[in-house]
């Protein structure tokens, strides 16, 4: 498979793996190993005070994954730079899943905020991967920012309901001078494989990989899925018609 | 009675505060390597958490990294 580049650096993979919702930190590691992924994301949260408990990290080999730290639970732009900012002082990173999500129902993006965080995280050199609703207008004003990647969603983060907004997404994509990362809402491999066929550089699963019944084993199903829809938007596929076209020979058939 | 607002609730500290931020997390049993800190709004580093004093009333949130998407 090609390699994936965003921001300059090179990836061998093109599933992002998120952390949320695993039963154990083992189960979390096992699945990243069998996913074949290069990037995984976190979140930022209060250390529980009165439960000491253990570090997520300790359970991410840092040295083959890059860690693409969120600003989920912000709900406006200042909540959002102020994440970022706290994530790349802990770890160094200026890498940002820019996440501005103000509504708690179906976790739709504000389009406003993130724009306006994306233009501040910029200008304070992060490298910023925006979490956006399937807009390709919002699309392209991010990448005017300096977006390293646009991340539309395919359908309600969590929702497991597919391509819901696939129309969008392809003007997305057919608009993108960036990576478009499909984010949210990929259920299962094959609308996976179905985002890469159309186009989609990348995506990120985290729900349907951490929820399934045998986590390690539906991480791998992703990743095979990912590979087949990249190497088949590659192969570029042949035309749908309404007609149906003879696959053999119309001639010598056994018959007066 | 000496208090810090810790992650929003406040915790008072009749023996007296600790010194320094580093002191603090000791105190609490957190290990400072896993922790980013905030105090009244302003990042400290890891790398100044036992330069950094702490004094009464301060507003002190303490995060670390969680699952996510």
């Amino acid at each position: 498979m090609d390699e994936l580049i965003i921001a300059g650096r090179s990836f061998n993979s093109r599933l992002l793996v998120g952390t949320g919702k695993f039963a154990s930190c083992e189960l979390m590691a096992e699945a990243i190993a069998c996913s074949g992924t290069e990037i995984v994301t976190v979140a930022l949260r209060r250390v529980d005070i009165e439960n000491e408990n253990d570090d997520i990290l300790s359970a991410i080999d840092r040295s083959k994954y890059l860690l693409l730290p969120n600003t989920s639970g912000a709900r406006d732009a200042e909540e959002a730079v102020r994440l970022a900012k706290l994530a790349r002082a802990a770890t160094g990173i200026n890498w940002v899943k820019l996440e501005v999500t103000p509504d708690p129902y179906y976790l739709l993006p504000d389009p406003v905020e993130t724009l306006k965080a994306a233009e501040i995280l910029v200008k304070d050199d992060f490298v910023v991967l925006p979490y956006i609703n399937a807009d390709p207008i919002l699309a392209k004003k991010l990448e005017d920012a300096g977006t390293a990647t646009v991340m539309p969603l395919a359908s309600p983060i969590g929702s497991n309901q597919g391509l819901k907004a696939r129309a969008a997404l392809e003007i997305i994509i057919e608009q993108a001078n960036v990576p478009v990362v499909i984010d949210a809402g990929l259920g299962l491999p094959s609308h996976a494989a179905d985002a890469m066929e159309m186009g989609a550089d990348a995506v990120l699963i985290n729900t349907a990989i951490a929820t399934a019944n045998d986590p390690p084993a539906m991480a791998e199903a992703f990743k095979l899925a990912v590979e087949a829809g990249r190497t088949a938007y590659k192969s570029g596929p042949p035309s749908a018609g309404r007609k149906a076209s003879a696959s053999s020979p119309l001639t010598g058939f056994l018959r007066e | 009675m000496e208090t810090l607002k810790i992650n929003g609730i406040d915790r008072q500290f009749p023996a007296g505060l600790p010194q320094t931020l580093a002191q603090l997390l000791k105190q609490l049993n957190i290990n400072e390597a896993t922790v980013v800190a905030e105090i009244d709004g302003k990042i400290i580093e890891r790398q100044n958490f036992a330069q950094t004093k702490v004094s009464n009333s301060q507003i002190v949130e303490l995060i670390r990294f969680a699952g996510g998407g």
